[in-house]
């Protein structure tokens, strides 16, 4: 099925998946596998602290490696499955639009008209100062689900991503 | 009618003290009601407590209730507003003074409401909402109703009106009830609701209560009662189902009360009248709402009805707006419209609104998704059955697989989708009938969303965001995806429209 009784032919539209994303920076990568390290460790310490407690009572069964390996396996598998999503997370901007890809087992494409965003904002956390990076993100007039947030563009770009999209919304009014 | 000089800065009703008397006492009851109970009783009981008689007590009320009358006095004496050019000023406050000024502009909707008390003291209130954070809003909440008309036309004047020819003018402005509701149709329209929700609730409350009241009933030896029926032999099991039977019927009849009572007290005379520009939604019987529709600022269109509703003749249409808070949002729903008012007011809010274009429909995955999150339920039914009334109550699943059987069913049935020119049309619904209507160039956001499962089998789903809602077309082919969603950027884009 396709738009054929429509005055433009679909075929002649801008295509988004001839569209070439951009992947994030690579350092970002970095920022992703600590702060999972800081949430394993967590985790781990939790359970430790969680033995630690009940080991004084003889009712109750715990069996310490077994609820450990568990976690730690339930720990790999995440950061596995976060570093091949890392690859997934792209992005591009186009005349109109700023396209943001992302997700491995549930695969996004957002697409944000830059007619319809209402401000943009660039924040670093420290960990991303450290690597020179930025988090741009972009505001439009709707509800939650349709605002982005791009992480880990290198600071410099994340600034002229910025500009130019600020220029154009402050052009057009 | 006397009209009302607004640029010199007026108080509103004296009636204004008392609603404001009221409110803050209620207020003030909210807060403390449990601790002035427990209080209370505590000393008219012991006859003092921490060195307070009665007597000091009743007269510590009485002085907060001085109190709170005087401090209504005064907050209605600081309370000034008037309107200059191109803004609304406001004054108010008693130590702190503030000086709120809106531009006309910025003004994004005028409400007026009467509750209760404003009823019978003959006043409305007026709220005034600008865009931005829910504390920006502004609410007169005494005015008598011609003032209150006369203001909000002022507030939604840009051009400030001078001379009297304007003014009549204005009045003379056409004015066209188009709908107007009659009991006997909100009947049907309460009487033909979905009633599971209502079901539901009834149930769960009664259930709490139950659970509540154990402790009571068990105080009162009711239960060895109970206990003694329900224990007793096996040709009473039939009196038992009987009993079942007649409760169930008896919840259901309430919850058919409470949805038709419901209806009657939310949309009670309700009325839509036809302005030039804009619509206006009159409703309510102990809190009556007056609100306006602007179509510049509709963002989806949301057409509800089902089978019983169809046969009758019902239409529900929910107008949502960009830029009004969530409260307010459910009161922008009109009921029991018919299918000629309906398909009117559908073209009056977007012009030239038609469905031209393939109805598409999501693929067979659709039918797949909605069976597994089906036997999900069933098998969760079961497993609780089975748990808590052993394995009799198996039987179930012959009410339960028919039902998700249709269930199915349905939901792939009335799944579609129509992408024209200038709209998109979406259908959805089990037991209601829901159509979606946006406006293409209303757009926001536009997501692909695709899950590994769906991968393989080339299929995705398009997420369509306006500034008041998301809508999703589910799963359609890869391809038939892309289309849609390159075709909507495209309308976005290509024309400079504004969304709001």
């Amino acid at each position: 099925m396709n738009f054929t009784n429509l005055e433009i032919q679909a075929e002649d539209l801008p295509k988004v998946e001839e569209l070439v994303l951009k992947p994030i920076s690579k350092s970002y990568l970095k920022i992703i596998a600590l702060n999972k390290l800081a949430i394993y460790a967590a985790l781990i310490g939790l359970v430790f602290g969680f033995w630690y407690f009940i080991e004084k009572e003889d009712n109750i069964q715990f069996n310490l490696w077994y609820v450990l390996s568990a976690v730690l396996v339930l720990c790999i598998l995440n950061f596995i499955i976060s570093v091949l999503a890392f690859k997934k997370r792209a992005y591009a901007i186009r005349e109109h639009d700023v396209v943001y890809a992302k997700g491995l087992i549930v695969h996004s494409v957002t697409t944000v008209p830059i007619s319809r965003i209402q401000h943009v904002e660039e924040s670093r956390s420290w960990l991303a100062r450290y690597f020179g990076l930025a988090t741009l993100k972009i505001f439009t007039a709707g509800e939650a689900g349709s605002d982005l947030s791009i992480q880990g563009l290198p600071h410099l770009e994340a600034k002229q991503i910025k500009e130019v999209i600020s220029s154009e919304i402050n052009g057009n009014n | 009618m006397e009209t009302t000089d607004f640029s010199q800065p007026i108080r509103q009703s004296a009636k204004g003290i008392i609603v404001i008397f009221v409110f803050n006492l209620f207020k003030f009851f909210k807060k403390f009601l449990v601790f002035f109970i427990a209080f209370g009783i505590q000393v008219i009981r012991k006859k003092s407590f921490g060195g307070v008689t009665p007597t000091m007590m009743y007269l510590g009320l009485i002085a907060m209730l001085v109190f709170l009358l005087i401090f209504a006095i005064l907050k209605y004496l600081n309370f000034k507003f008037h309107l200059s050019k191109d803004d609304f000023h406001l004054a108010t406050g008693i130590i702190n003074k503030d000086n709120t000024i809106i531009p006309k502009s910025k003004i994004q909707n005028v409400y007026i409401k009467q509750n209760f008390l404003q009823q019978l003291i003959n006043v409305v209130s007026l709220k005034i909402e600008t865009a931005g954070d829910k504390k920006s809003e502004i609410e007169i909440s005494a005015l008598d109703k011609p003032t209150a008309l006369l203001l909000k036309k002022r507030l939604f004047n840009k051009i400030s009106v001078e001379s009297e020819e304007v003014e009549q003018i204005e009045t003379v402005e056409k004015q066209n009830i188009f709908f107007r509701v009659t009991p006997k149709r909100l009947l049907l329209e309460g009487l033909s609701q979905n009633h599971f929700k209502s079901f539901l609730l009834i149930v769960t409350f009664g259930y709490g209560i139950y659970n509540e009241s154990k402790d009571f009933l068990e105080a009162l030896e009711l239960e060895k009662h109970v206990e003694g029926i329900v224990n007793l032999d096996e040709t009473d099991l039939f009196n038992l189902i009987i009993t079942n039977v007649i409760l169930v019927i008896a919840v259901v009849l309430f919850s058919f009360l409470f949805s038709v009572a419901k209806t009657f007290i939310i949309n009670f005379n309700l009325e839509v009248v036809e302005n030039q520009k804009t619509i206006e939604i009159n409703k309510g019987l102990f809190n009556k709402v007056s609100l306006s529709l602007t179509p510049s600022r509709i963002q989806n269109l949301v057409i509800t009805t089902n089978r019983v509703k169809q046969y009758f003749g019902l239409y529900s249409m929910s107008v949502k707006q960009a830029m009004v808070n969530a409260k307010q949002q459910k009161n922008f729903k009109i009921v029991a419209l018919e299918k000629d008012q309906l398909n009117y007011l559908t073209n009056k809010l977007l012009s030239d609104y038609n469905r031209e274009g393939e109805t598409g429909k999501p693929q067979p995955y659709f039918v797949l998704i909605s069976a597994l999150g089906m036997l999900f339920f069933i098998v969760l039914a079961n497993a609780l059955a089975l748990f808590l009334f052993g394995i009799d109550m198996l039987w179930i699943n012959v009410i339960y697989l028919p039902f998700a059987m249709f269930y199915v069913y349905f939901e792939y049935k009335k799944s579609y989708y129509i992408i024209s020119n200038n709209f998109a049309t979406l259908g959805s619904g089990v037991i209601d009938t829901t159509t979606n209507i946006l406006e293409t160039h209303k757009i926001q956001a536009i997501k692909l969303k695709q899950t590994i499962f769906q991968k393989r089998r080339g299929i995705a789903s398009v997420v369509i965001s306006t500034a008041s809602k998301s809508v999703t077309i589910p799963y359609v082919s890869k391809s038939e995806a892309l289309s849609i969603y390159n075709f909507l950027l495209y309308k976005v884009e290509s024309q400079d429209k504004d969304w709001m």
